[in-house]
């Protein structure tokens, strides 16, 4: 790739500009045109437009999909002097989030919780930016600053509902624990960058797999390196033990945010932490012997602590969006599976597209119960479970989606969430060498703690089923509820049936996106290791891909 | 001469950041705060990064202290001084932490070839005649960092721009007063859910 | 040339000062106090940025200043996050007079 920018790479970053300036924009009407307009109804023309103009983003993403971005193979869609992907992973991801903010600004336009809607959506918009920034980002230092970005916007959106001192509370407490868990990801890049002199992860991936002593061993501040860094990512998806910020910050949030935080940060949080802990730190993952441990075994352990105090802190909750807080908690844990499956599995693209397909469906699904949530707290104030009572006699449809949400999140079939766990436990168990135990034992407690899960998305579903009701009737619905209800639901259904369509787009997206160097290969492994690019000269030519892909 | 600088300087400046860790005033803990920044200009300078040092001096100095002042000024009287004592427990954890953390990265240091290696810096001095990169950015940082901004760092240069619009739109948002503030300060008591809901 | 600094002695200060800033924020109750250890932390991580780049190998590919670059950018993020964090502190404090970063438990569970 020739080192520079053309017209072409705007043309690329084009939805990235045009949402910018459309969040100006926002602002500017908020505080021109609609001045006059009471909350409820610049609410409305403020997430109408907003609505507009994230449209047009996934259009224009859809258009350069098209146009530009023709081939698969990995080398040719880097532009910005190579700091940012500009291919399918960039387009595909760019369009989800952007379908995410497209549900979220629905929910936002339920109620009002604020006044300030103009900024509102503004800072709406722009940690939508920054999430498609953050995974389309190659390079460190455009990685730090978008996480970054993305973080502080979040800050800001949890605390606006000022009228609640639960609000301001979450803001704060979230903002304590992720400013400390970015300054030690910080020095954790900073022992990176000391030890690679290079903060492109392609060519951090590359060197250290072309250290004379590939792998952790003897490498002390490499290990604390990854630890830190694991310290950054782990905070970002609510790994535990950093988990402490989120139940706090997902009940106080207003409800849209708090489904903004359990789908945009977490899809782009853990697309960054494939890049990086799979793509960079590639090198130093698996565990190839005693005394050179790899970063697997920890985000093992993570991996294990969170789905099970996830799923075990579940069951006794009573509010609803904290019982969702903690079952996001658990995806997470089993989202992570996935990750080390990037890492150290023998088919390291399968294992990518199955993490994403989980991904998608876990995204969906979950927005589509924070509107529940939302519809509660429009209407009754609080979120409790209790309030849910009785719900299945007066709004039938609304019964059946939630049953559809639920048994998708469980993870059965038909559902697209069975399939989701299918696929991912699946490539997880496809790895060599020591760590096949791990695996296994893993993917055996992911088994078990979606059992445990079922216990309380059933207690739901009994809830709105099986109770009488001893609460004031809701009210209607609404189309702003109702659309992310119904997307949900209608795609967990849909994928449920077709999961392979989806599969297949997330192979094409992680085959054009991830680069993952060599990596030491363990003595029981058969040479079955893949590598999607040989190194990199400096005038390159595209390499051909390893696989045509599929029709 | 120099090494005996460094050690002085960094010793100073490790002191000034336990004042900041342990003072009890926060407007003294401010204060610490700034000759840390200062000290850590001077580390910049003896790297040869004059620019990052003016920069340091400039936004830490004169931009986060000036916020961190206003934050305790404007709060003074809600807590009053800080007289609190650390609980016992959270105080071992703070000092294990640091001996844990500051030992395991020393080792980790040590114990890494490379870095124990490079007891002489490379390109030192960098005279006029210097033809690497390094050299010539060294002797004209400002225009480098220019160029670069524009060139290699363009997209991160434009979203440190969004990332500041972003935070300043929503300090402002969240720290001002909104129209039923009053009723909402009067009706209430400290630590309590207001009368009115919905702002 | 005489006596240089070596590599290493840079780095032993970032370590410090980190940890220094690390045992500040567990600490600390206060939520200024806080954020003051952060920005401690953010500082050892830019000394060590600088310090990388000025002594260590650079891959021609990555530009002549990329370490200084980076502490530039973090210097940014920093200021901003102190701005919000203040924003947030603001708010916090003088309309709900939540005063202490361990007391912030009206949220339950």
């Amino acid at each position: 790739m020739a080192a520079g920018f053309s017209l072409q790479d705007f043309i690329l970053f084009s939805p990235v500009i045009l949402l910018t300036g459309w969040g100006l924009l926002t602002l500017i009407l908020d505080l021109t045109v609609l001045s006059r307009l009471g909350d409820t109804e610049r609410n409305r023309a403020l997430g109408l437009w907003t609505i507009a103009g994230l449209v047009s983003s996934v259009v224009l993403c859809q258009f350069l999909a098209f146009e530009y971005v023709g081939n698969v193979s990995g080398q040719d869609n880097l532009i910005f002097f190579d700091t940012l992907n500009g291919g399918v992973l960039y387009t595909q991801f760019a369009a989800l989030v952007l379908l995410f903010a497209i549900l979220v600004t629905c929910l936002s336009m339920v109620w009002n919780f604020t006044s300030h809607w103009g900024e509102y959506y503004a800072l709406l918009i722009w940690s939508a930016v920054s999430m498609i920034v953050l995974i389309a980002s190659e390079d460190l230092i455009t990685l730090f600053l978008s996480l970054e970005t993305m973080t502080i916007c979040l800050y800001l959106l949890t605390a606006m509902e000022k009228s609640k001192k639960r609000s301001a509370e979450a803001g704060l407490k979230y903002f304590v624990y992720g400013s400390v868990s970015s300054a030690l990801f910080l020095f954790g890049l900073s022992l990176v960058y000391g030890q690679t002199g290079s903060t492109s992860i392609d060519m951090i991936g590359q060197i250290l797999s072309g250290a004379e002593r590939p792998g952790l061993s003897g490498n002390l501040a490499g290990g604390v390196a990854v630890l830190m860094i694991m310290v950054g990512f782990g905070f970002k998806i609510s790994a535990v033990p950093f988990h402490q910020w989120a139940p706090d910050a997902y009940e106080g949030a207003p409800a849209p945010i708090a489904a903004w935080l359990a789908s945009g940060s977490k899809l782009a949080s853990l697309v960054a932490m494939v890049k990086v802990m799979g793509g960079a730190l590639g090198t130093w993952s698996a565990t190839t012997s005693p005394t050179s441990p790899g970063w697997v075994g920890l985000l093992a352990l993570i991996s294990a602590a969170t789905m099970t105090y996830g799923n075990f802190t579940a069951l006794g909750q009573t509010n609803l969006k904290r019982l969702l807080a903690y079952s996001s908690i658990a995806h997470a844990g089993y989202m992570l599976v996935g990750v080390i499956a990037v890492g150290i599995s023998t088919r390291r693209e399968e294992a990518a597209a199955a993490l994403f397909f989980y991904l998608v469906i876990y995204g969906l699904t979950t927005i589509a119960g924070f509107a529940l949530a939302a519809w509660l707290d429009r209407d009754l104030g609080t979120e409790s479970v209790d309030d849910l009572n009785g719900l299945g006699r007066r709004h039938p449809y609304v019964g059946v989606a939630v049953c559809v949400l639920m048994l998708s999140m469980i993870g059965i079939p038909p559902t697209a969430g069975f399939f989701g766990k299918l696929y991912m436990f699946m490539e997880a168990l496809n790895v060599g060498g020591q760590d096949k135990v791990t695996m296994i034992g893993l993917v055996a407690l992911g088994l078990f703690n979606s059992v445990v899960s079922a216990f309380y998305y059933v207690r739901i579903l009994k809830a709105i089923f099986l109770r009488e009701t001893d609460r004031k009737p809701l009210q209607n619905m609404g189309p702003e509820i109702s659309l992310p209800l119904a997307v949900g639901a209608g795609l967990a259904l849909f994928f449920g049936f077709q999961p392979a369509s989806l599969l297949e787009d997330m192979e094409v997206v992680s085959r054009s996106g991830l680069r993952f160097a060599e990596r030491p290969i363990a003595s029981e492994e058969r040479g079955v290791v893949r590598t999607i690019l040989p190194a990199r000269p400096a005038s390159a030519e595209a390499a051909p891909p390893t696989e045509a892909p599929k029709p | 001469m120099i090494q005996a600088l460094f050690i002085a300087l960094s010793a100073f400046g490790l002191l000034m950041a336990l004042g900041t860790v342990f003072a009890r005033n926060l407007v003294n803990a401010a204060l610490f705060l700034v000759a840390f920044f200062f000290v850590i200009a001077c580390q910049f300078v003896l790297l040869e990064a004059e620019f990052m040092a003016a920069i340091q001096v400039l936004i830490y100095i004169g931009a986060v202290t000036v916020i961190l002042m206003f934050g305790i000024m404007l709060t003074r009287n809600i807590q009053g001084d800080e007289t609190t004592t650390v609980s016992k427990r959270w105080r071992l954890l703070g000092l294990g932490a640091f001996g844990t953390v500051c030992t395991v990265l020393v080792l980790g240091i040590n114990a890494y070839q490379p870095w124990t290696d490079l007891a002489v810096r490379p390109e030192f001095p960098v005279t006029k005649d210097s033809t690497t990169p390094r050299g010539q950015a060294i002797l004209s940082m400002t225009p480098t960092v220019g160029r670069e901004m524009m060139t290699r760092y363009v997209v991160a240069f434009e979203l440190a721009g969004l990332l500041l619009t972003a935070a300043l739109v929503g300090a402002v948002v969240l720290a001002q007063h909104d129209s039923t503030d009053i009723v909402n300060a009067k009706a209430e008591k400290p630590g309590t859910e207001p009368a009115v809901t919905g702002s | 040339m005489s006596q240089q600094i070596p590599l290493t002695w840079f780095l032993y200060f970032a370590a410090a000062s980190f940890s220094i800033g690390l045992m500040g924020v567990l600490m600390r109750r206060n939520a200024i106090g806080v954020l003051m250890a952060i920005e401690i932390m953010l500082n050892a991580a830019n000394v060590n940025f600088v310090a990388f780049w000025r002594y260590g190998p650079t891959p021609a590919s990555e530009g002549p200043i990329s370490g200084v670059m980076m502490a530039l950018f973090v210097v940014t993020v920093a200021a901003a996050e102190v701005a919000v964090g203040v924003g947030l502190i603001l708010l916090c404090y003088r309309r709900w007079r939540a005063a202490d970063v361990d007391e912030l438990d009206s949220l339950s569970g």
